[in-house]
């Protein structure tokens, strides 16, 4: 079982939680001018990485919190977790 | 109109499981708990608000993943700034809503929205492990935590170490199956439905 250190609650399992996809992805700034190209990619467009990654993760079943964790996508080690507020 | 508690049809009082040659002290007993308040209180992210000042029924607002408890009313820490009360005394919502004005705070009545199941004996802990990931053996009395419950999105409010006593809350239109799924994990051990 893969658990996963919540910021809030602490070491979960896994089924407690919702992946939220690519944590590093940003929205166009708001009330600004935004190309088709700008939108197409913020909407569609993500890396599928090996290695380290950035995600966003949702605890669904516990505190219904958002943050971000730092894991690997091909051996699945999580190497950090942080508060949607927090660098990580 | 009448009312029914969540359970009014499935719930079923007598004994059931293994329970032949067993001393009825050790058998488990399943309860379902209704005509409780249950209201959610939550403080916004803009809000600065300090809330170690308030208390509800002379409760101050637990820490992460703890309750506070008196005779009548329970407080449980759903997640930041997060709460669920829980009260025998149907008029608390009324009495303490004063206290929370509209700019700071969020109060809802969620009492009927919920099924409430409680569990008492020895075997309570094997119980729990049997549908939920929680490390079991790390909670104690005055804990409370989000879980799941074969899949089910619960809320396990740990009540007493001795005799050991546990409260699980999931939404109501998931009380017919945690009942199911508690009641069918409890026939091994034989259970005493109160």
């Amino acid at each position: 079982m893969l658990n996963i250190k919540c910021p809030y609650c602490g070491d979960r399992a896994q089924k407690e939680f919702a992946y939220g996809g690519d944590g590093t992805v940003k929205r166009p700034e708001l009330n600004k001018e935004v190309s088709n190209k700008e939108w197409d990619d913020f909407v569609y467009m993500r890396k599928s990485l090996r290695g380290k990654h950035i995600e966003l993760w949702h605890h669904i079943s516990g505190c219904r919190q958002w943050f971000r964790a730092q894991r690997d996508t091909a051996t699945h080690e999580i190497f950090k977790t942080a508060k949607i507020s927090e660098e990580i | 109109m009448k009312t029914f508690s969540s359970l009014f049809n499935i719930h079923k009082k007598g004994k059931f499981g293994d329970f032949e040659n067993k001393n009825e002290k050790n058998l488990l007993k399943i309860e379902e708990l209704s005509n409780l308040l249950i209201f959610q209180l939550v403080k916004f992210k803009s809000s600065n608000f300090e809330v170690k000042k308030i208390k509800i029924d002379n409760l101050n607002l637990p820490d992460p993943l703890k309750s506070s408890s008196n005779s009548s009313t329970r407080i449980l820490w759903m997640g930041p700034d997060n709460w669920l009360v829980i009260s025998s005394d149907l008029n608390l919502l009324k009495q303490e809503e004063k206290k929370f004005d509209d700019k700071n705070f969020a109060l809802t009545d969620i009492s009927h929205s919920r099924t409430i199941i409680e569990i008492e004996g020895n075997l309570t802990d094997e119980v729990i492990k049997k549908g939920c990931p929680l490390d079991i053996n790390d909670l104690k009395q005055g804990d409370c935590a989000n879980s799941v419950y074969n899949g089910m999105s619960i809320v396990i409010d740990f009540i007493s170490d001795d005799p050991k006593k546990v409260r699980i809350f999931s939404l109501r239109s998931f009380g017919e199956s945690l009942h199911h799924s508690i009641t069918d994990a409890c026939l091994e051990y034989g259970y005493i439905g109160n």
